[in-house]
């Protein structure tokens, strides 16, 4: 997909190996609002670990929710962490959605602290949620449809959302390299700017080229 | 400044939490608590739009971490009352992690840009 720069923003540049700027509002918007569709969800299914509401629909597996929802896992997990492990969940998905929003179109250059949050959000911690959903009717012998669907909107969002992570990580590679300096490197993570990191941000950009 | 907002309307539910979940008169320490953190998170979001000041939405993590402890190493910590405290906590900490006029480049680089953007 070939998304050019728009005219009116002059952040927008399209950072390699991608011909899109994967920190344009084009591409961050669906993240935000898949995140938010899982979030509803697994907020639905707090409410009933709460007891605010009294049953989970689940037109798959029926009753079966509600043994994944109330197991001895979950409630385990309840008495570790404090609150229903489904409120975790809606938690992190909000967190999606608020880390996507936040941050500029050049955020990748001008704020990697904020795309590595919210890539340790969506990524390592969509992939481990979804590979325990996934689980559970191994270990709770029930299976659960509303959690399933999360989890694999866990996945999709990690597809979305691997490329701009990936050009941060990239950039800040860049950095790295061209100054062997912690400090350097550590200013540019929390937008600091130096004309050490402008530099490496141009010859980054220099890159597709090659 | 969008999070501020958010933030600001957090610290409402806050106050009116007691009511809300109608705290027991026996513990005037969770009245206090509710109604002191929301009170600290309104006006911590709502001095962030003050320039001099646009970093102090950051002393409500301090107070997000503080309704996190409260809540979870309470002896009542499943009661509806803590459950709150403990999830507002971590909603108020994500959101005032996120810097004000978030969607423009920080400072720093702005000038370093020479007002280019």
């Amino acid at each position: 997909m070939h998304d050019p720069a728009p005219h009116n923003d002059p952040l927008a540049v399209n950072p390699p190996p991608w011909d899109y700027n994967p920190s344009g509002w084009r591409q961050r918007v669906p993240i935000c609002l898949l995140a938010m569709v899982a979030f509803v969800i697994a907020a639905y299914m707090a409410l009933y670990q709460w007891r605010l509401i009294g049953s989970v629909w689940d037109p798959v597996f029926g009753s079966q929710s509600r043994d994944v929802l109330d197991s001895d896992v979950s409630e385990t997990m309840r008495h570790w962490m404090g609150i229903p492990d489904a409120a975790l969940g809606a938690f992190a998905y909000l967190g999606d959605a608020v880390f996507g929003l936040a941050g500029s179109t050049r955020r990748w250059q001008y704020r990697p602290w904020i795309v590595i949050l919210f890539g340790l959000d969506v990524i390592p911690l969509g992939i481990v949620s979804a590979v325990l959903v996934f689980m559970q009717g191994a270990v709770v012998g029930a299976w659960c449809f509303p959690c399933l669907v999360t989890a694999v909107i866990s996945l999709v969002l990690v597809y979305w959302a691997y490329d701009e992570v990936w050009s941060c990580l990239r950039y800040l590679y860049v950095v790295w390299q061209r100054t062997h300096s912690y400090r350097i490197l550590w200013k540019t993570i929390w937008g600091q700017a130096t004309p050490e990191a402008d530099a490496a941000a141009k010859a980054f950009l220099e890159m597709r080229r090659s | 400044m969008w999070p501020h907002v958010v933030e600001a309307m957090l610290g409402c539910w806050l106050i009116l939490s007691p009511f809300i979940f109608a705290h027991p008169a026996e513990r005037p320490a969770w009245w206090i608590n509710d109604m002191a953190s929301g009170s600290a998170i309104i006006a911590f979001a709502l001095v962030s739009y003050w320039p001099p000041l646009k970093r102090m939405h950051l002393a409500s993590i301090a107070v997000a971490l503080w309704l996190i402890g409260f809540g979870y190493f309470s002896e009542s910590f499943s009661s509806p009352a803590m459950q709150n405290d403990m999830v507002l906590g971590l909603l108020i900490g994500m959101l005032a992690i996120i810097p004000s006029e978030a969607n423009r480049p920080p400072d720093s680089w702005r000038e370093f840009r020479g007002g280019k953007s």
